[in-house]
């Protein structure tokens, strides 16, 4: 599998967190060739599943499909849509986009007349889609209809892309990129992919997955702030470093051993690494931890410049490293129950 | 067929009744025992947990194998305020239990105590007489506003009330407006939820449904603090699906643009998409629409994104639960004198009603 | 108080256990404790479960929950010159930071200074304190050698210094939540086996300073008692602080009442103080008691919880401070409660409470 198309195919699909319908049944074709069993839970996570001999540990593998968009409140009588925000929106990054509603009705986002981007707000926006009044644009959309920026993604020089969603599109394709590496492995493990929902709005997804799953070891695959762009917060992740193996977010510190055993195995197997302290930020990883009885868990992240924009750029190689360095983590789990 | 609507003489009274129960949040020992006293008749069995909850199970059908079990909750705790010190000279501080804004709070009667225990009391600050011209028109600081029960000292206010004692407000319950359309009342979020349930439940006992179906009556505690004694009986019983029956708040007042409204009293139960705490499942949100389009019950959309309820624990539990909310558009909420429309909240316990009716295997 | 609780206090308030971290103090758990409790097993999350068996079968499951976290820092960048960057790991108090000694947990344990500018190089108002993050600390080591001992990740602690002060009152770090957790692990230890109301677990939770949810979740979800106590310290009264949300000093356990906890459960447990004379004030906490409770109270099928606070001044600083009166009134009251068979009658006999 060739991680930038996948990427490239996965990145197109509109898929705003509740209404991921759409990239799920790509993704359910897509892992279906290395997993023993596929199904949904009742709030949508996909959830494939590595058999192993039933003498191992149970690890749960997680990256999040739905991203962030605007959900339609009102329809001005000129035929503009007022909207909502749906996970956390930086309209100053989101003005003038071209948008798309899930069911493909193309429209642009713009911030009301003279507003500065200051005040900008989900009162202040409106998504013009090019018809002249409240009846027409009833014909094509009702309240309730969810729309995303228009995704896409576009190399840059050497391994670098941008483009949007790479979060966390780009953690999907890694997670499926694991799933090929290891289906021919032998191991004692059961291996659960879980493509979860409802990340950008509370990492909802995630605890009902944990709860079914019950893992011992959970690891989420998802992006990160970096350090290395002027007047971004200090520290010390970068872009084309290598796999950042979290440590902290706002939301999660990860389980001393998971992090040790990712920094160690990344040494031995010389797969690039960084290690993570963000200042900010939260992701499925938390949920993991505390769903049922808990579970041991770390996450690997993929660093990304400019998040929640529609030029998120990331290095391709990073995203490499997370699943080679992820294989690795699997294929090293302690055995027995 | 026609379309089933609960009377409205008796789902007044029992509106009326709930209403003016005492049940601040952490202390719905009276609203239980009420709703337990009128459900007993009405259910198969029921169970009163040890948090709180009453739990009602009624059974449809013969069939013992793909039965689906269906969740439906309503909060019966309001908000309310706790004391949290006695002063020397009898007044008592008070802070909020739920959200309550502190413009609607100077200037009421409460009812403090306990479960057992209660009397009035007064909530007021210093005189304007004592107030600078800057103090007058604004609200008044929290450290100054205080409880009046009557007394004048600290002895004596602790023979009547604790530390840690609970109140509501004190308010009447009344009809209004053109053919007295209108309601308004205290605690109609969530006791009109509470009141819908309770005449679906007679109505079921009735004209029983002939589908294999468990259907269990959750009237839960304490929501308004967020964390919900819904999601620990959620925890137990493990539905398939669950629908909320809340209140929700909204502006449709003179002069609001359209877009700020959220929703319009007098035009049928709200459904939401999405709240700060839930996005609602799709196809369940489809079929409460279709089946309010068949049999020609108004319901609306709501149009703004804002609170949150019980779908919001209930539907991340175990391994999660499809959820839909349904609630009467109500103004003020939160205050001593809600409003909202009768006939609202009879066409919500009408949609519940056909709602379950339609559900098999394959819907939603 | 007694020598044998005072020096548990201090132990265990010593060892290291920043959120996140407490599965690296498992080894000195066990090593004073095994002798006591039947059973001691870390979880997943790094709770710690020390459980105490009743002998007896269908016996009530008692929980009492003490979080064994303490706030801290973390290394974020390593600097020229021997400097750590860090961020606070929990509520750090920034007013206690400039100038306090650390300890950095890395593969070796080195000592640092936070750094501070001293009168002569500030300027005028200087009333604004830096954030953590501005800080930095000084260790004294080439960033060579510093990437490979304190790497990005170490945990830091403020340095273990312990006092007695006038009356017998104590004064040290991490008290909270510690020195619950001793007293809590004392009561239990000491209590006669036949006199136990049912099966204890004593969970020494993890997490509470810094996840929304807290180790507590997953630590009762495996325990699922019947009822629990949970144990934190409170906020002892100074000046400039309101009478409503504060304790005395010296003025026994308080127990809160709160909309988050359990009304009848409170009640019970405030009779068994009357009944027992332990000194105690109850307290209003409306909406949340902000410790582990309103989570514990909701785990599973729901868990019938009160809350129990121990008095502590400056708390989250270098110098947390603890009365010997206030820690035997909450030893007492935690082996009244693990030995009351009232509220093993009320509590106990775990039905599924379901309809049927």
């Amino acid at each position: 599998m060739n991680l930038y198309t996948t990427l490239q195919k996965l990145s197109v699909l509109p898929s705003v967190s509740g209404r991921e319908d759409g990239i799920r049944a790509l993704l359910s074709e897509l892992i279906a060739p290395y997993a023993d069993e596929v199904r949904v839970d009742n709030l949508g996570n996909l959830i494939a599943k590595k058999r192993g001999t039933g003498e191992g540990k149970t690890v749960m593998l997680c990256a999040h499909m739905d991203e962030i968009g605007f959900l339609v409140n009102f329809i001005e009588d000129s035929g503009l849509l007022r909207v909502a925000p749906i996970g956390g929106i930086n309209f100053a990054a989101s003005a003038f986009s071209e948008v798309v509603s899930e069911s493909g009705i193309a429209g642009v986002l713009v911030p009301d007349g003279k507003t500065k981007p200051a005040d900008y707000g989900a009162n202040c926006f409106a998504i013009d889609i090019g018809v002249k009044s409240r009846k027409e644009a009833e014909r094509k959309v009702k309240i309730g209809d969810f729309f995303v920026v228009r995704g896409g993604v576009r190399r840059l020089a050497g391994k670098r892309i941008t483009g949007s969603p790479l979060d966390d599109r780009i953690g999907c394709a890694a997670l499926l990129a694991v799933a090929e590496n290891l289906w021919q492995e032998m191991l004692s493990a059961d291996v659960y992919y879980v493509f979860s929902v409802q990340e950008e709005v509370g990492c909802r997804g995630a605890m009902t997955a944990t709860f079914g799953i019950a893992p011992d070891y959970a690891l989420c695959f998802d992006v990160t702030g970096t350090g290395d762009v002027p007047g971004a917060d200090p520290m010390a992740c970068a872009l084309g470093k290598g796999a950042a193996v979290k440590i902290k977010d706002r939301s999660v510190i990860c389980h001393p051993e998971v992090v040790t055993s990712l920094c160690t195995l990344a040494e031995k197997h010389k797969i690039p690494y960084q290690r993570e302290v963000l200042l900010y930020g939260g992701t499925d990883t938390s949920s993991m931890q505390m769903t049922g009885s808990g579970s041991r868990a770390g996450a690997l992240s993929i660093p990304c410049r400019y998040i929640h924009s529609r030029v998120e750029t990331c290095d391709m190689g990073d995203a490499e490293a997370c699943a080679r360095l992820a294989t690795e983590f699997v294929k090293a789990l302690p055995e027995g129950k | 067929m026609t379309v089933w609507k609960p009377e409205r003489e008796a789902a007044i009274d029992l509106l009326r009744d709930l209403s003016l129960s005492f049940g601040p949040t952490g202390c719905e020992g009276e609203v239980a025992r009420k709703i337990m006293e009128r459900i007993q008749p009405l259910c198969d069995s029921l169970c009163y947990d040890r948090m709180g909850n009453v739990l009602a199970l009624c059974r449809f059908g013969e069939g013992e194998n793909d039965r689906r079990k269906v969740m439906i909750s309503a909060h019966m705790d309001e908000v309310g305020i706790m004391i949290t010190e006695i002063c020397d000279d009898g007044l008592c501080r008070f802070d909020t239990v739920g959200g309550i804004h502190r413009s609607v709070l100077e200037g009421r009667t409460v009812t403090v105590g306990d479960e057992i225990h209660r009397l009035q009391g007064v909530i007021a600050s210093k005189a304007i007489h004592h107030k600078t011209k800057k103090e007058r028109n604004q609200l008044t600081p929290w450290d100054q506003l205080y409880l009046d029960i009557g007394v004048s000292n600290r002895e004596e206010a602790e023979t009547l009330v604790s530390v840690g004692d609970l109140g509501t407000f004190d308010s009447d319950f009344y009809l209004f407006g053109k053919d007295d359309s209108m309601v308004k009342g205290k605690a109609l979020d969530d006791r009109m939820g509470c009141a819908a349930m309770i005449l679906v439940m007679a109505e079921l006992r009735k004209h029983p449904l002939s589908k294999n179906l468990d259907l269990y009556f959750c009237f839960t505690v304490r929501e308004e603090l967020g964390l919900s004694g819904a999601k620990v009986a959620a925890a137990k019983i493990r539905p398939d699906l669950a629908i909320v029956l809340e209140t929700t708040a909204v502006g449709d007042l003179a002069e609001v643009t359209p877009g700020k409204q959220v929703a319009n009293v007098g035009q049928g139960g709200v459904l939401s998409v999405m709240d700060r705490s839930t996005v609602y499942d799709q196809a369940f949100l489809h079929f409460a629409l279709q089946t309010a389009k068949e049999d020609g019950i108004p319901c609306q959309l709501k149009r703004y994104v804002s609170g949150g309820n019980d779908a919001g624990s209930i539907h991340k539990t175990g391994e999660g639960v499809r959820c839909l909310a349904l609630s009467a558009p109500t103004r003020y909420l939160h205050s001593p004198s809600c409003v909202t429309s009768v006939e609202d909240y009879l066409s919500i316990a009408a949609l519940v009603r056909a709602m379950l009716s339609r559900m098999s295997g394959d819907t939603p | 108080m007694n020598e044998e609780l005072k020096r548990d206090i201090f132990e265990l308030s010593g060892i290291m256990s920043v959120s996140g971290f407490e599965s690296l103090a498992t080894e000195k758990i066990r090593e004073r404790y095994q002798t006591y409790f039947d059973e001691i097993q870390v979880d997943a999350v790094g709770n710690h479960l020390l459980r105490r068996s009743c002998g007896r079968t269908d016996a009530p499951s008692i929980l009492v929950d003490a979080h064994f976290d303490e706030i801290g820092m973390m290394v974020t960048k390593i600097c020229e010159g021997g400097f750590l960057r860090f961020t606070s790991v929990g509520g750090l108090s920034q007013s206690v930071l400039q100038g306090a000694d650390v300890v950095i947990y890395g593969t070796r344990t080195l000592r640092g200074i936070i750094t501070s500018t001293p009168p002569h190089l500030r300027g005028d108002s200087e009333d604004i304190l830096p954030e953590a993050e501005e800080l930095l600390i000084d260790v004294g080591y080439p960033e060579e050698e510093l990437e490979k001992i304190a790497p990005v990740g170490t945990p830091i602690g403020f340095a273990p210094r312990y006092r007695e002060l006038a009356g017998g009152a104590l004064a040290g770090k991490s008290f909270d939540n510690k020195a619950c957790g001793a007293i809590a692990a004392y009561a239990i230890a000491h209590t006669p086996r036949e006199n136990l109301a049912g099966d204890v677990t004593l969970l020494l939770s993890a997490f509470e300073e810094t996840s929304r949810i807290g180790g507590v979740a997953p630590g009762a979800f495996s325990a699922n008692p019947d009822y629990a106590m949970v144990i934190d310290v409170n906020l002892a009264r100074v000046p400039h602080t309101p009478k409503s949300e504060t304790v005395p000093l010296r003025g026994g356990v308080s127990l809160a009442w709160s909309a988050a906890t359990h009304r009848e459960l409170t009640a019970m447990t405030k009779a068994l103080c009357q009944e027992k004379e332990i000194p105690h004030v109850m307290v209003a906490a409306p909406s949340s008691t902000g410790t582990n409770s309103p989570t514990l109270n909701l785990v599973g099928s729901g868990i019938p919880v009160v809350d129990v606070g121990l008095p502590l001044r400056n708390m989250h600083t270098y110098y947390e401070v603890i009365a010997p009166e206030d820690a035997d009134a909450l030893c007492r009251l935690v082996q009244a409660f693990i030995e009351s068979p009232a509220l093993a009658e009320r509590f106990g006999g775990r039905k599924e409470e379901l309809p049927t």
